[in-house]
């Protein structure tokens, strides 16, 4: 990958608002992207990023529709901050353990389009089939795998190219572009995304059914081609004043080592007294990478409970952004992490309390089982001035399975407030042999016994997922890495 | 409770003890091996016993064992577990614990060892699971003509060997009803039986529940997580009924149990002994064995078995302590 040399013909100066002056209707090209060695200019365009960028930017034609005037505000604020952050390195804070170059030293070109009118991914069960849910290939929402009826009136699911309501998506116009915290990845999904999908649920309205968006990355490179075609999904979720709703994130991998790039982004707008039960499944192939933002905005009163369990990819990021903006909110944040294979799995979580009479919990669970694999967990919960009589803790165990397995965990808790109640603790460790004895004093081999203590480390976590058929699917991936066929 | 009526001790059924009764040795020496029933039997067929075997058991165990004088024993039964001169270290510092071990016991026995806190006691009955803390350093235990230090902790299970461990450890996210069925198929497969299914094992595990005043929801809780005291050592004796065990060594089993609880655990121990099965128990105080009558009590001091009796020991140590029992 080093020796490889950065294609001069690339233009390194800014542009002011667009990355290229070349015209936008032209047909999608492939441009291979190659890495650089040369350090990213700080506070400049990194040519790497403006390289992706541009190609993003050709492969999308420009929202013609005027509701998707949403979209393309996204577009525009996205690449006015692309222009000015460089990839990320080893030396930035928040990837200092999370090593992204396995992305960049890729060749890396945005997903055909139109996406394919046939699915390969696996079938879902008669079960979740009867539930509502939306079918997202390569970040194009798609009719096929998709079913959206026996919703409640008012409640939307579906494209925000598709809506029918004008108010709605002037609505839905209100609240996006507006978030300042994203990084290199949140930018680039920002450029790239061809669509919004939206779920809107209005004022009062409790949706009985989860809502199951499932994810699918169809376009992808056999394993050592060193290529990874990138989509960016996008999905905007607004719940009304009282509204509930359970959203279902499933990321599929499919069959077989197929190699690709998902960067899919999540943003939640909560209503005073809303509640969303958020379920984020990541099974992608062993060989993608996957990175993940989900940003919450939690207005008074409202409940937002999120139950993460990840075990696919290659490199594998979840950053989670959770904002109150009212008093009196409560936040369950439960993640799982599984590195089986040599791979890294990485959540960073920022939770921001500015009011009072919030209450938080987070729970952070990770197993290593390879000498390869690595988890990383970067967790800040910020108590400001205001929030006073807080409730916030914050847990994170890790087991480490296998020799040189590493674990890297940052839980941190930064307060202001003085009228608190925080609590935060860390524990790294090895199945304890006491357990191990006691269940080969009842005569079970210590191979059967490991796998029921790892399954149930990760039970704590598993056992929140709010929908049966969802904890099942999980349940049934774990005994999966436990016992590979 | 415990002892069985007097009418039941004349019904005497024609147990394989009996049969072979008449051959008489003293309470010490070794049987040869090769005399030892072949080890497939694990303990499962005796925990089908029904109801009325079991009395009939009980009233074998008064007329066979419990009247017999303390140093008769055997009457043709098999010799169950024999250790000699066993030492053993705690792994990790080398500190000497058990310091020369004796110990015979044939089927269908009963034994307790008293004695002073660290004197070595439950080291003794961890040291014969073999517990990964310690570690053997001479002399030798057979366990059914099988040498228990070669064998690992599993295979010590599966060959009938059951401890009830002194404060079991909670397992979060493993639920009781498939700790169980995981434990109880291990036998199954053992002994070339299908495996259960968990509504099989259902079936299997629901009675069990009764015998030890259990609530079936107790199953459904994770393995000792948030147990009171009571409920723990509850829950060894079902893990015992369950399993069963041709030695079942019951470490303090009655330390934190109130009379009810003690009185509910002794019930379903007294049921599961057969004239196969043999217990040792290990305890501070009487009321246990009030409730299971031992025929032999060994006294352990200082990593030493030094004095074995019958329920008399007991009885002394209960008025004038360990020290009137040395000068005995």
């Amino acid at each position: 990958m080093a020796a490889l040399a950065f294609p001069r013909h690339i233009r390194t100066p800014p542009k002011p608002s667009s990355f290229s002056n070349k015209p936008k209707a032209k047909p999608r090209t492939r441009i291979s992207v190659r890495s650089s060695l040369a350090p990213p200019q700080l506070g400049f365009s990194d040519p790497f990023v403006l390289e992706l960028a541009e190609a993003l930017e050709d492969s999308l034609p420009s929202p013609s529709s005027p509701k998707l005037s949403p979209l393309q505000r996204i577009r525009d604020a996205s690449s006015e901050t692309l222009l000015s952050t460089p990839w990320p390195s080893r030396k930035d804070e928040p990837f200092r353990f999370t090593d992204t170059s396995f992305i960049k030293n890729s060749t890396i070109y945005p997903v055909s389009r139109p996406p394919p009118q046939s699915l390969e991914a696996p079938p879902a069960s008669c079960e979740e089939t009867q539930l509502p849910q939306l079918a997202i290939v390569d970040g194009y929402i798609v009719d096929f795998g998709s079913n959206l009826s026996g919703l409640p009136d008012g409640v939307y699911v579906g494209s925000l190219s598709n809506a029918t309501s004008e108010s709605l998506v002037e609505r839905i116009g209100e609240f996006v572009s507006g978030f300042d915290w994203g990084d290199l990845f949140w930018s680039i999904n920002g450029v790239g995304a061809p669509d919004l999908a939206v779920v809107y649920v209005p004022a009062g309205c409790r949706v009985e059914n989860p809502v199951h968006l499932r994810y699918y990355s169809a376009e992808a490179s056999d394993e050592g081609s060193n290529r990874l075609p990138l989509s960016n999904p996008r999905v905007f979720v607004l719940v009304e004043k009282g509204g509930e709703v359970d959203i279902v994130e499933e990321f599929i991998g499919g069959d077989g080592n197929r190699c690709y790039w998902a960067n899919p982004v999540l943003e939640v707008v909560l209503g005073e007294g809303g509640k969303i039960r958020h379920s984020y499944v990541q099974n992608q192939s062993p060989c993608a990478a996957h990175i993940k933002w989900t940003s919450v905005q939690q207005e008074a009163e409202s409940s937002y409970q999120l139950v993460e369990v990840s075990s696919g990819g290659k490199l594998s990021r979840h950053n989670l952004h959770v904002q109150q903006l009212g008093p009196g909110t409560v936040t369950e944040l439960s993640t799982l992490h599984l590195a089986f294979n040599e791979q890294t799995q990485d959540l960073h979580s920022r939770l921001v309390l500015d009011y009072p009479h919030g209450s938080s919990r987070q729970l952070h669970k990770c197993i290593v089982a390879n000498s390869q694999g690595q988890a990383v967990f970067d967790g800040n919960v910020k108590v400001n001035r205001y929030a006073q009589q807080t409730d916030a803790g914050q847990l994170t165990r890790s087991l480490l399975l296998e020799p040189r397995a590493t674990v890297n965990v940052k839980p941190n808790l930064q307060i202001i407030a003085d009228d608190v109640k925080c609590s935060h603790g860390a524990a790294i460790s090895d199945l304890e042999e006491s357990q191990l004895f006691y269940f080969q004093a009842r005569g079970i081999d210590p191979k059967t016994a490991r796998k029921a203590l790892v399954f149930s480390f990760g039970a704590e976590v598993v056992s929140q997922l709010p929908n049966s058929f969802v904890q099942k699917k999980v349940e049934n991936q774990i005994r999966e890495l436990l016992d590979p066929r | 409770m415990a002892s069985a009526p007097p009418s039941l001790s004349t019904a005497r059924p024609p147990t394989a003890a009996s049969l072979h009764g008449g051959r008489r040795r003293g309470a010490l020496p070794p049987l040869p091996s090769c005399g030892v029933r072949p080890p497939s039997l694990g303990g499962l067929p005796a925990l089908r016993s029904a109801p009325l075997r079991r009395f009939a058991v009980r009233a074998a165990l008064s007329t066979a064992d419990r009247s017999a004088a303390p140093v008769e024993s055997g009457g043709g039964k098999e010799l169950l577990l024999e250790v000699r001169d066993l030492t053993a270290v705690i792994a990790e510092t080398g500190q000497e614990i058990l310091k020369g071990v004796d110990l015979t016991i044939y089927e269908g026995e009963v034994h307790a060892i008293m004695g002073k806190n660290g004197s070595g006691k439950s080291t003794f009955a961890k040291v014969l699971v073999g517990h990964p803390d310690y570690e053997v350093t001479g002399g030798s235990m057979m366990f059914k003509g099988e040498n228990l230090l070669e064998m690992e902790p599993e295979d010590r299970s599966l060959a009938g060997l059951f401890m009830s461990f002194q404060s079991p450890i909670e397992i979060p996210g493993v639920s009781n009803a498939d700790f169980l069925n995981m434990a109880y198929n291990a036998r199954r497969r053992k002994l070339n039986q299908p495996e259960l299914s968990p509504i099989e094992f259902w079936a299997y595990v629901y009675p069990k529940l009764d015998l030890l005043n259990m609530k079936a929801d107790f199953l459904n809780r994770n393995v000792n997580e948030g147990f009171s005291g009571g409920e723990r050592k509850r829950n060894e004796i079902l893990q015992l009924a369950v399993l069963g065990a041709e030695l079942a060594i019951l470490d303090e089993i009655d330390s934190g149990l109130d009379v009810d609880a003690l009185r509910d655990v002794a019930k379903s121990v007294n049921g599961l002994l057969t004239p196969k099965n043999s217990v040792l128990m290990i305890t501070h105080y009487l009321r246990l064995l009030e409730f299971i009558e031992p025929r032999y009590i060994h006294v352990m001091e200082n990593g030493k078995i030094v004095k074995t009796g019958d329920i008399s020991i007991a009885k002394t140590l209960e008025k004038e302590g360990f020290k009137g029992v040395s000068e005995m």
